[in-house]
């Protein structure tokens, strides 16, 4: 009996601790061994005198540094990303500032990964200097403690004329802690072929006179079904064209603590149904298989029948990243390169985006912002991220370990009106610009821009658009009704806000 | 008595490193998280306050949180079931001395094989596999036996089954090789003499295999329950990572995760949770030993 115990006793300890471990791994978040080997080494001595600003001419080539790095011994900047953008910018900055060693951390956010390291360094001192903020979540930073107040950094904005949409985003009650080097207002492409056979003409006017509303889209949505027998959908999948409806509300999701939905998120839930009722969407799950092969063509459904895809709804990332990438299939046997044309489409809308902010905690303040500053206000920096002259090359020749995915090809469009408007002539002939039959993107994005708003936009609005996705999904698969929906929704973001007043 | 404890100081020594392990990294966490979970951590504030047992209180509140409950249980019990089930009798095959199945370390090695794999990889592949433009749709639609495909990742039953059916194929090889390494132990001259008695293969099953392979039992059925009851990677990858579709293979630690990352970070709650698992696995855990206690020992117990 005691050796029976025993063997019990010494089991339960080891259900305990297995139970215990991986409660461990949840709630204490992997950040520790990262946040160690990024320890800092600085020397805020050398900071002070780094915290020149460069010149801000705007010739597309950088001018060399001129001033000699002010001590032996180099200055450690941390900068976190998602992405491998901003390493780009990082070795372009250590041209600009020999002294300064720019120590750059890329952690994927692929499942949240970067969201949850980052957030488990808050307050323990191992946090970054300069943090990369995804709109996913930047408002929930800018609206915490844990950013700096970039205030010193106000008369460069003015000086760029940062669109308004990028600086809102930024601020929060009146204090701008984040800046970003892109704006990211959306646009609607359409094959220029399907165009002509459904609606007679390919001209963008036209078109975008066609589809200058919700209700024209929809109304456009079933010539397109009607004349192609169902073969042709108007949108790939039902979430293109969420973002148009969540960027026009009146009202924020959260007003006075309560959950609000807007009249026009009931609208979205309509528009939706409707396009799944009808078959004007070809249930692609965006970032799926479907979705991608709609881009070049090579949709077919389940019985191998042709389908095709007339517009894709994507902002100014969409286009060089990805519609244009996906445009010709792996084996290059169908392509719609040179078939796309771009209108503004329905409503004015913005989706993603990288902004860039100083931790409070960061022990060199000056240069944190002055990193900041270059990356998202500095015209020439700007200038030469949009214009491709960050070739492999030009960042090898400063920093001989840069990998050589690291070039920034030309396209990206730019966070400063200025810069903007001195480089929209330059795209009249580019790649995109075959990509898109002729057409200048760059300048119908920097017509779009000044419309966008991100004035309602909230720290929790990403979790409660997430949370509406699933409930929706089983509503327009008809396996709930919309009050179901409705009541799924309400449950989910309780889950994720307790404290909000949910009715 | 003291005499005693010093001749095994050795033994001290060396279960040392394991206390120290186990203080540090399994019942300091285990402590913590009991004393987050009265507090509204989050890690977007620096500050906490304690809050009793609100955390608790809302938790029971939420229909959400009974749904992953109900969803944990339902969806172990589902793929523990068909995972002992098959793992008895793959075991009972394998090593019948009668039967003498050819090839027993190779056919051991294949079951194993998808408990190699990573849990990421599978789900990735069943998503895709799945998916509406995915091949079960083509092979379905173009084979005839369905008209048109079917959105598979928004159906609830398809899902379920899938979430057990993966969690079933990982771990029946697992569980098939604990079972066969018990049931090698058992010596041959039982069952002799039960052939020369006359019984039949199952009633060899019945009061033979099974009496003597109980404590592996046991160790497998704890384990699994463990490991259930903490159910997370598949259904997480498999869907969008909230337990769609409907939330209908969200689990108590998929919406652990949900609330720890959520744009606030809310430890706090999601320490409740971590409480109330905890809680139930030990309870059960306990509960499966008292039931599967040694019978025998029953009158030794009440005599002492």
């Amino acid at each position: 009996m005691r050796k029976s115990m025993i063997v019990v006793s010494v089991l339960v300890v080891f259900a305990m601790l297995l139970s215990a471990c991986a409660q461990t791994a949840a709630t204490t978040a992997p950040a520790a061994t990262e946040a160690a080997a990024a320890a800092t080494t600085a020397a805020p001595a050398a900071a002070a005198t780094t915290a020149v600003p460069a010149a801000t001419e705007v010739p597309t080539e950088t001018p060399l540094p001129t001033f000699a790095p002010a001590k032996a011994g180099v200055t450690v900047l941390n900068v976190w990303s998602f992405t491998n953008e901003i390493k780009t910018m990082a070795v372009a900055f250590e041209k600009v500032h020999p002294d300064v060693q720019v120590n750059y951390t890329m952690i994927p956010m692929t499942n949240g990964e970067y969201q949850t390291k980052l957030m488990a360094t808050l307050g323990t001192g191992n946090e970054p200097d300069v943090v990369a903020l995804e709109a996913s979540f930047v408002k929930s930073y800018v609206e915490s403690d844990f950013l700096a107040d970039l205030k010193d950094l106000a008369p460069d904005a003015a000086a760029d004329k940062t669109y308004q949409e990028v600086i809102d985003v930024g601020t929060y009650k009146g204090v701008t802690k984040a800046y970003s080097y892109q704006s990211t207002p959306g646009a609607l492409f359409y094959r220029r072929s399907l165009a002509k056979s459904y609606f007679g003409t390919d001209d963008p006017t036209k078109i975008q006179a066609l589809l200058s509303d919700m209700d024209k889209f929809t109304a456009a949505a079933k010539v397109v079904h009607d004349k192609s027998s169902g073969k042709t959908f108007m949108v790939a999948s039902s979430g293109d064209f969420m973002n148009l409806y969540y960027a026009n509300r009146a009202q924020p999701w959260v007003v006075a603590n309560t959950l609000t939905i807007d009249p026009m998120v009931e609208k979205m839930v309509q528009t939706a149904k409707t396009f799944r009722d009808n078959g004007f969407e070809a249930q692609a799950t965006q970032w799926g298989e479907g979705w991608f092969a709609g881009m070049n063509d090579s949709l077919k459904d389940a019985s191998g029948t042709k389908e095709q895809v007339f517009c894709y709804l994507l902002p100014t990332w969409g286009l060089p990243y990805t519609l244009s990438p996906n445009a010709t299939t792996a084996d290059k046997s169908s392509t719609t390169v040179g078939d796309w044309a771009m209108i503004t489409g329905p409503l004015p809308y913005q989706w993603g985006g990288t902004w860039m902010g100083v931790m409070k905690a960061t022990k060199q303040q000056k240069l944190a912002e002055e990193f900041v500053r270059f990356a998202t206000l500095d015209q020439t920096n700007l200038t030469n991220w949009a214009t491709g002259v960050y070739t492999n090359e030009y960042l090898k020749a400063i920093d001989p370990t840069v990998p050589d995915s690291q070039a920034q090809a030309g396209g990206d469009f730019v966070s400063s009106q200025v810069v903007v408007e001195k480089i929209t002539k330059g795209f009249d002939k580019s790649t995109l610009s075959d990509f898109l039959g002729g057409e200048n993107s760059y300048g119908a994005f920097a017509a779009a821009a000044p419309n966008v708003s991100a004035k309602l936009m909230q720290g929790s609005d990403d979790s409660i658009q997430r949370a509406l996705n699933d409930p929706l999904n089983a509503y327009l698969a008809g396996t709930t009704t919309e009050d179901q929906m409705w009541s799924a929704f309400k449950d989910a973001v309780r889950t994720e806000y307790p404290d909000l007043t949910v009715k | 008595m003291f005499s005693k404890v010093k001749k095994n100081t050795y033994g001290y020594l060396f279960v040392a490193p394991f206390i120290i392990g186990f203080l540090l990294f399994g019942l300091y966490p285990v402590y913590n998280t009991i004393a987050l979970s009265f507090t509204n951590t989050s890690m977007m504030k620096p500050n906490a306050d304690f809050v009793g047992l609100l955390n608790f209180t809302r938790l029971f509140a939420d229909h959400t949180f009974l749904t992953a409950l109900k969803n944990t249980w339902s969806l172990w019990i589902m793929n523990f079931i068909p995972q002992i089930g098959i793992a008895l009798l793959l075991a009972v095959w394998f090593t019948d001395t009668r039967l003498k199945i050819k090839g027993g370390g190779f056919f051991r090695m294949l079951f194993y094989l998808p408990n190699l794999m990573m849990p990421a990889a599978i789900a990735a592949l069943f998503f895709s596999l799945f998916s509406y433009y995915g091949p079960v749709n083509q092979f379905l639609v173009r084979e005839g036996i369905i008209p048109a495909a079917v959105n598979f990742i928004e159906s609830a039953p398809t899902m379920r089954f899938l979430v057990v059916f993966i969690q079933w194929w990982m771990w029946f090889g697992q569980t098939t090789i604990v079972l066969m390494a018990a049931m090698t132990s058992i010596s041959v001259s039982i069952y002799e003499a039960a052939l020369a008695d006359g019984a039949n293969g199952w009633q060899m099953f019945r009061f033979i295999t099974l009496p003597l392979i109980k404590p592996v039992m046991i160790y497998v059925l704890v384990t699994s329950l463990v490991g259930g009851m903490q159910m997370f990677d598949v259904p997480m990858l498999l869907t969008d990572g909230r337990g769609s579709p409907s939330n209908s293979i969200l689990t108590n630690n998929i919406l652990m995760y949900i609330k720890f990352r959520s744009s606030q970070g809310l430890i706090g709650s999601a320490s409740a949770i971590g409480v109330v698992v905890f809680i139930m696995t030990s309870f059960v855990a306990l509960l499966i030993f008292y039931a599967l206690r040694e019978k025998s020992n029953k009158n030794v117990v009440e005599e002492s």
